[in-house]
C-alpha cells in the first residue's frame, strides 16, 4: 500500500476551499484531495472527500456501512480519528451514500457498501487504521515543509502538529488554513500504526455522535423525506405472492379528496395522493380482483412445519453437507445413538419504521434521485439502475438513517424502491411510498422455519463420539439472491452458518442441510443461522449432559477443551452468574454460542409466575476481540438478548393459503419493557482483532432460557417460540 | 380546516376533522419527530402530550384534539435539554432512534405526573411503547436518573 500525494503545482484548491480534504483511494491509501476545480464532482454535485479539516479545526469523517442503530456512525470514525491523532471533540461523521470510485466498501463484503452480519467494524478495522495513519503522515509532511524541518521530527497530539526542537505548534485547522502549503511529493512507505497502549479514542466510551439528535426527534428517516411536488403512495398489494390485479373500479378511489392517480402494477394497485391519509382512503375504496391462481394459495405454515419434520427424519432425503470432520459415518448406525429434534417457527423483523422509499425519476426516465434506508447502498443503486434500464451513474442516492433493519433492509427490501421508481416514472412526479404496518407484517420476508435433528453416538461416559446436526429448512439464499445462488453446491450460509460447531470436539461431526421448497418469502433475521442452529445444539448439549449425569458446565468444558477462548467465556459466565445457585423457586440455564469469530456464553435465571415464564436475570461473558466502543457494543448485546428473548416468548408468523395471518403489533407483538430481565454483560479480552456485536446477543439467549426451564420444570422446551411461553 | 394549539402556537390545519393527529402533525405541520409505527395504538412511536397526558396521536383525530394543548417532541424543550432528554444522553439510550421521541414523551409525562416513580410504575407506564432495538434497560435507568436529578 502506497501513499499517493499530489505534486505541489496542483495545490490550488486549498486556497479556494479553505479546507484540507483527504480522499480514500481504491488501493486503500489516503491522499490529499485534488483541487475542487480539477476533481470530478459526483452526480450529486459533491466531491468525494473522506476526511475534511476546516480552519476552525473541526473534522468531518465520512463512513461506509450504514447506521441502523448499531453505532457505526461513531465506531468507524473512531478508528480513523485514533490513527489521525484527532481531538475527538472536534469530530463529526457522515454516512456515504454512493461509492462510484469503490473506496468505501466493506472489505469483508466484497468491497461493496453493505451493513449486515455484524461485519462493519470487523471488516473496516485494518483498512481504516492504515488510511487514517497515512492521512496523519500527510499532515506531518505539510507541517514539516512549512516549518522547514524534517518530518521525522514532527509529531502529533490531539489534532495538533508539533515540532519539539523549535517549539513550533499548529492545530490541524491551522494546517488546513495554510495559504500556500507545500504538499509532500513522492511516495511514502506504509504508515506505522499506533500501539494499543497509546490509544486514546478506541476502546473508550466517547458519546455516540448520533444520540443527541435522537433525543429531539431530529433524525430524518426516509419516511420523513419531503420533496417538492411529491405525491404520497399507498399500495393495495397482492394478498398472495405472484398474483396480478384486475381493476374492477377505481371510481370511488378517485373520488376521494386528494387522490391524484390510481396506477395498476403487476403485483399491486397504487393510489397516489396529495397526502398519505388520502392515499389510504383511496386504497380502501378500490375494487380489485386478483388472479387467484398462485401456487402459494396452497401454502400453509402448519403444513410446512410438518414437511420439515418429515424431511429431518427421512434419512434418504437429499442432504447438502455443510461441514464434515472425522469420517466415521457408520457411528450413526450403532445402537447407542441419542436423538433430539428442535423446531423454530417463522418470525418477522418488526423494525419500528415500516418499509418505505422516496423516488424522483428524471424526465427522460433514465435517471433518478432516491432516498432509502438500506443496509446496502451499492446493491440498492444497482437494483435501481436495473429497474430503469439505466447505468448506476444516473442514480443519485441518499442513504438514510434506518428505523431498525435486523436483516430486512439488505437486498430483502428491494420491492419498495422498485415500486417507488415505477410510480414516480408513471406519475412524472416524486413519490413517497409507505407501507402501513399491516403491509409490513403481511408482506414480511420471514426467517424460515427449521426443524433440526441432532443424533449423537455416545461413549460409555456419555460424551459424543460422533454428532450429526441435520437442518431441514427452505433456502433463504436461493430465494433472496437467485443470481448468486449456486445450484451445484447449494450452500446456504444464511441458513447453515452456526451449525459448524467449530469450537466443539465431537469426534466425527457432520452438519447438513435438507432443502425443502419454500412456502413464503424469506430473509435473514438478526442472529441469522446462528440463532436457530445454536438453539438446537445447545439444548441438545444440556440434554446429553443430563443423560450422562454430568453438570452442563463440566460437560461442555470437556467438549470445548480445544478452544481456550470458548473456555474463557464459559468460565467467566459461570463465575459472574454464580451458576447453579439460583434463589429459591428459580433455575439457571447456560448456553455457549458464537457468532462468527465472536464467542459468548449466556446464563438465564427463570421462574414461572403461574403460567407466565419470567426471565429475571441474564448474564453474558463475551469475547469480541478488541472493542472499539464498549458502550455501543453493550447496547448491541442487550438488544440482541432481548431479540432472542422475544423469539422465546411469543414471536411467530403463521400463514394460511399463502396469506400471513398476523396484521399488526396486536397479533405480532415483540416483547415489551415489562418482559425484560436484568442484563449483565462482561467482556473477556483475548486481544483478537474486532469481531461483530450486532448478532451475538441472539444465539445464546433462547437455549440458555430453554435449559433453565428444563431444570425448573423437568420438561424440555424444544420449540421457538416456547409452547407455554407467555 | 381545524385550528390546533401545538407547542404553544395556534395553527390552522387544512385537513378534515377526522384526520388522525399523527398525520396532521407529520404531513401538514411538518413536525416529523412524531413517528408512525403501527397506527393502531400498539407501539407508542406517535406519543405526544395532550394537556400534559401521554397520548397516541395515531388514535386521536384533529377534530378531537382541537382546543387541547398539544406538545410534540419538538416542543418538549427549546434546546433539547429537558431533564429526560439529558438523562437519555447520559444513559446513551437510543439505538436506531425511531421509537425514542415517543419514549421520551411518555417518560416526560410520567415524571410530570409522578416525580418519583417506583421501578414498577416505570415499567407499567412504559409498557405502552415498543422498542424493537431493545433499549428498554437503558430507558428504565434514564427515567430513574431523571427522577433523581429532577
Ligand atoms: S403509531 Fe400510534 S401507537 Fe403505534
Ligand atoms: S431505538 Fe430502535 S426501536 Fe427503539
Amino acid at each position: 500500500m502506497k501513499v499517493h500525494t499530489r505534486h505541489p503545482t496542483r495545490r490550488g484548491f486549498l486556497k479556494g476551499s479553505g479546507a484540507l480534504s483527504f480522499a480514500l483511494l481504491a488501493t486503500g491509501s489516503a491522499a490529499v484531495l485534488p483541487s475542487a476545480t480539477e476533481a470530478q464532482p459526483l452526480p450529486d454535485g459533491r466531491v468525494t472527500a473522506w476526511v475534511t479539516i476546516t480552519p476552525d479545526n473541526r473534522m468531518t469523517i465520512m463512513f461506509g456501512s450504514a447506521e441502523m442503530g448499531q453505532g457505526v456512525s461513531t465506531s468507524l470514525p473512531m478508528i480513523v480519528a485514533e490513527e489521525l491523532d484527532a481531538d475527538w471533540s472536534t469530530v463529526a461523521s457522515e454516512q456515504v451514500s454512493t461509492d462510484p470510485e469503490g473506496v468505501y466498501g466493506n472489505p469483508m463484503a466484497g468491497g461493496i457498501l453493505f451493513a449486515a452480519g455484524s461485519s462493519s467494524v470487523e471488516g473496516y478495522f485494518t483498512y481504516l487504521r492504515q488510511a487514517g495513519a497515512q492521512a496523519r503522515q500527510i499532515l506531518i509532511r505539510i507541517a514539516g515543509a512549512h516549518w522547514g524541518v524534517p518530518p521525522e521530527e514532527v509529531t502529533t497530539r490531539q489534532s495538533t502538529v508539533l515540532h519539539e526542537p523549535t517549539g513550533a505548534v499548529m492545530t490541524y485547522g491551522e494546517v488546513a488554513a495554510l495559504p500556500d502549503p507545500v504538499w509532500p511529493s513522492g511516495e511514502m512507505p506504509q504508515a506505522e500504526l499506533k500501539l494499543r497502549a497509546d490509544w486514546s479514542i478506541m476502546g473508550t466510551d466517547v458519546e455516540r455522535l448520533d444520540i443527541p439528535g435522537k433525543t429531539t426527534g431530529a433524525p430524518v428517516y426516509s419516511i420523513d423525506v419531503e420533496v417538492p411536488d411529491m405525491l404520497h403512495g399507498a399500495l393495495l398489494l397482492s394478498p398472495v405472492e405472484g398474483e396480478t390485479p384486475t381493476l374492477n373500479s377505481d371510481t370511488d378511489a378517485r373520488a376521494v379528496d386528494g387522490v391524484v392517480d390510481v396506477i395498476v402494477m403487476d403485483h399491486a394497485v397504487a393510489v397516489l395522493a396529495r397526502s398519505y391519509t388520502a392515499a389510504l382512503a383511496g386504497r380502501d375504496a378500490l375494487d380489485v380482483r386478483w388472479t387467484e391462481t398462485s401456487p402459494f394459495r396452497k401454502a400453509n405454515s402448519a403444513d410446512e412445519l410438518a414437511a420439515l419434520a418429515a424431511a429431518a427424519d427421512d434419512m434418504s432425503a437429499d442432504a447438502v453437507v455443510w461441514e464434515s470432520r472425522g469420517g466415521d459415518q457408520a457411528a450413526f448406525s450403532s445402537a447407542d445413538v441419542v436423538t433430539g429434534t428442535y423446531t423454530t417457527e417463522h418470525v418477522y423483523h418488526a423494525q419500528m419504521e415500516p418499509l418505505n422509499a422516496v423516488a424522483s425519476v428524471d424526465a427522460d426516465g433514465m435517471g433518478a434521485e432516491i432516498w432509502l434506508g438500506t443496509q446496502s447502498q451499492t446493491a440498492s443503486i444497482m437494483i435501481a439502475a436495473a429497474v430503469l434500464g439505466t447505468t448506476p451513474d444516473r442514480i443519485r442516492f441518499h442513504a438514510m438513517q434506518m428505523g431498525g433493519a435486523f436483516g430486512r433492509r439488505t437486498v430483502f427490501a428491494r420491492e419498495q424502491m422498485r415500486d417507488a421508481l415505477l410510480l414516480s416514472k408513471a406519475a412524472g412526479r416524486p413519490v413517497k411510498l409507505v407501507w402501513t404496518r399491516e403491509d409490513d407484517v403481511k408482506n414480511g420476508w420471514l426467517r424460515p422455519a427449521t426443524v433440526q435433528r441432532l443424533d449423537a453416538a455416545l461413549d460409555a461416559e456419555g460424551y459424543p463420539t460422533a454428532l450429526r446436526h441435520r437442518i431441514a429448512s427452505p433456502s433463504i439464499f436461493q430465494f433472496a439472491m437467485p443470481d448468486r445462488w449456486n445450484p451445484e453446491t447449494r450452500r446456504d450460509l444464511l441458513v447453515m452458518e452456526g451449525a459448524e460447531s467449530s469450537d466443539y470436539d465431537f469426534g466425527t461431526f457432520q452438519a447438513e442441510h435438507v432443502l425443502v421448497p419454500r412456502r413464503s418469502r424469506l430473509s435473514a433475521w438478526r442472529g441469522i443461522g446462528w440463532a436457530p442452529n445454536c438453539f438446537a445444539r445447545e439444548c441438545f448439549m444440556d440434554e446429553l449432559a443430563e443423560r450422562a449425569g454430568i453438570d452442563p458446565v463440566s460437560y461442555r468444558r470437556r467438549l470445548l477443551a480445544g478452544s481456550p477462548r470458548a473456555l474463557a467465556v464459559l468460565d467467566a459466565a459461570v463465575a459472574m452468574s454464580d451458576f447453579g445457585n439460583p434463589p429459591e423457586g428459580r433455575a439457571h440455564g447456560i448456553a455457549f454460542a458464537g457468532y462468527k469469530k465472536t464467542l459468548a456464553t449466556g446464563v438465564a435465571e427463570v421462574s414461572y409466575e403461574g403460567e407466565r415464564l419470567r426471565v429475571h436475570r441474564f448474564w453474558t461473558a463475551i469475547d469480541p476481540g478488541i472493542v472499539i466502543h464498549p458502550q455501543a457494543y453493550r447496547a448491541q448485546v442487550e438488544g440482541g438478548i432481548l431479540f432472542g428473548l422475544s423469539s422465546v416468548l411469543r414471536e411467530r408468523s403463521t400463514f394460511t393459503k399463502g396469506q400471513i395471518d398476523q396484521s399488526n403489533f396486536y397479533d405480532y407483538e415483540p416483547i415489551r419493557i415489562s418482559d425484560i430481565p436484568e442484563i449483565e454483560v462482561r467482556f473477556v479480552e483475548s486481544g483478537e482483532a474486532p469481531s461483530g456485536g450486532g448478532e451475538i446477543g441472539v444465539p445464546m439467549t433462547a437455549p440458555a432460557i430453554s435449559n433453565a426451564v428444563r431444570r425448573l420444570t423437568g420438561e424440555s422446551q424444544r420449540r421457538l417460540p416456547f409452547v407455554t411461553g407467555s | 380546516m381545524v385550528t390546533l394549539n401545538v407547542n404553544g402556537r395556534t395553527v390552522d390545519v387544512n385537513a378534515a376533522p377526522d384526520t388522525p393527529l399523527l398525520w396532521a402533525l407529520r404531513d401538514e405541520l411538518k413536525l416529523k419527530g412524531t413517528r408512525y409505527g403501527c397506527g393502531a395504538g400498539m407501539c407508542g412511536a406517535c406519543t405526544v402530550h395532550i394537556d400534559g397526558q401521554a397520548t397516541f396521536s395515531c388514535q386521536m383525530t384533529i377534530g378531537d384534539a382541537a382546543g387541547a394543548e398539544i406538545t410534540t417532541i419538538e416542543g418538549l424543550s427549546e434546546t433539547g435539554d429537558h431533564r429526560v432528554q439529558q438523562a437519555w444522553i447520559a444513559e446513551q439510550v437510543p439505538q436506531c432512534g425511531y421509537c425514542q421521541s415517543g419514549q421520551i414523551m411518555r417518560a416526560a409525562a410520567l415524571l410530570a405526573n409522578n416525580p418519583r416513580p417506583s421501578r414498577q410504575e416505570i415499567v407499567d407506564e412504559m409498557s405502552a411503547n415498543l422498542c424493537r432495538c431493545g433499549t428498554y434497560p437503558r430507558i428504565i435507568r434514564a427515567i430513574e436518573r431523571a427522577a433523581q436529578e429532577g
